[in-house]
């Protein structure tokens, strides 16, 4: 995966106050991003067009979860509880993209599937870029994402291959395009202590580079299929961030309605996303 | 569009029929395979075939070769030797014995239906 030897990063015990504070910004985009899409992705449940494509968008999102408990794992081990990282957060300490909270039209599966692309893309640049991170532990997770990252761009490119292969199919993707293109944008706002994590080498790469990468694969992806993709400099951007905190309405909703449950209950532990601590 | 699977376990095995998938086309169906007969199966490989391109043969012409005693066929030479030297020897005897067995059965209840 990269040259560099463990023994040459950086350790949990190693880690300064200030390395600290940057490397858990950067953790919790990473978990917070596949927690919020799994979330709405299981919205899909019983409601895909078709039974195979159901398994498939439920274990895709299955998958998200799996990523989300890495990430989180990786927290709890800096000292955050599973509460504190997910059912007693505030929602305006969350700081996932826009993209990923944005609500479903009803039965658009088109929205589904390009909002699967246009993040499974930028998951792989970005895992790309934390793969030779300075921080030891997290290096070690990398890997075995990526590989099941792949199955989930394979689905998205078969998908909307076959979308856009009538003008009907076109149009729906179309309009799914000018929809999410400008909270798309936001899985690429700096957020705070963006040049700490790139000079710690927790990523190696600055998210405007990132973005860059991004356009240049989905740009011309969506242009062969007879896409138009809006120009990202002219969009009308919302004015929430996502990675500052701040969200749009539909997020609200979302939280209040994964946290009732807990709230509901009023566990004295809740239930784990790991079966057993370590 | 229905697509039969069929998947191997581990090199050199047979490709065991495990079910099939809804799917407009190749692509698809071997996506869809990955995620209903691979993911949580100890696999070494998929086949994915159009349902409409496998041949049937059914039962009554499976039969065909059902209706005498095939018994001068069998190897009778080896039947004095122990045979456990060879497992497939014996296997294939037992085989050959079982479906004797069915034949004669299955001629009997047509006798006892006549």
């Amino acid at each position: 995966m990269s040259g560099t030897p463990n023994s040459e990063r950086i350790g949990r015990a190693d880690l300064s106050a200030e390395q600290q504070v940057a490397l858990e910004a950067l953790l919790f985009r990473l978990a917070d991003d596949e927690f919020v899409h799994a979330e709405r992705l299981t919205e899909w449940q019983i409601y895909a067009p078709t039974l195979e494509s159901d398994l498939a968008i439920a274990n895709i999102a299955q998958d998200e979860f799996g990523h989300a408990r890495l990430w989180y794992d990786l927290l709890k081990r800096l000292g955050y509880t599973e509460p504190e990282c997910l059912w007693e957060r505030d929602p305006t300490e969350w700081t996932h993209s826009l993209l990923v909270e944005r609500p479903f039209g009803d039965g658009d599966w088109a929205d589904a599937v390009l909002r699967g692309y246009l993040y499974d893309v930028a998951e792989r640049i970005r895992l790309e870029a934390v793969a030779d991170t300075s921080y030891a532990p997290l290096a070690d997770r990398v890997g075995k994402v990526l590989e099941e990252e792949n199955y989930h761009r394979e689905h998205a490119v078969n998908w909307l291959e076959r979308l856009t292969a009538d003008d009907d199919g076109r149009g729906r993707v179309q309009d799914a395009l000018d929809e999410l293109f400008p909270y798309a944008l936001s899985l690429f706002h700096p957020g705070p202590r963006e040049e700490d994590i790139v000079e710690f080498g927790f990523r190696t790469e600055p998210v405007a580079e990132m973005r860059t990468q991004w356009l240049e694969t989905v740009s011309p992806f969506l242009e062969s299929l007879d896409l138009t993709v809006p120009e990202p400099d002219e969009v009308e951007r919302p004015d929430e961030r996502g990675r500052d905190g701040t969200h749009t309405d539909a997020w609200t909703e979302l939280y209040d309605e994964f946290t009732a449950t807990y709230h509901e209950l009023e566990f004295e532990t809740p239930a784990t996303l790991r079966a057993t601590e370590e | 569009m229905i697509w039969e699977v069929f998947r191997q376990e581990a090199p050199g095995d047979y490709h065991e029929h495990v079910g099939n998938v809804h799917a407009p086309d190749r692509e698809m169906a071997k996506l869809f395979a990955r995620i209903q007969h691979a993911r949580r199966m100890q696999t070494n490989s998929l086949w994915v075939t159009p349902r409409e391109e496998i041949g049937e043969v059914s039962a009554e012409d499976a039969a065909f070769d059902g209706r005498t005693d095939k018994s001068y066929r069998w190897a009778m030479t080896y039947n004095e030797i122990d045979a456990s030297f060879a497992e497939e020897v014996a296997d294939s005897e037992s085989e050959q014995r079982e479906a004797a067995r069915k034949r004669r059965e299955a001629l009997r209840d047509e006798g006892n239906e006549a």
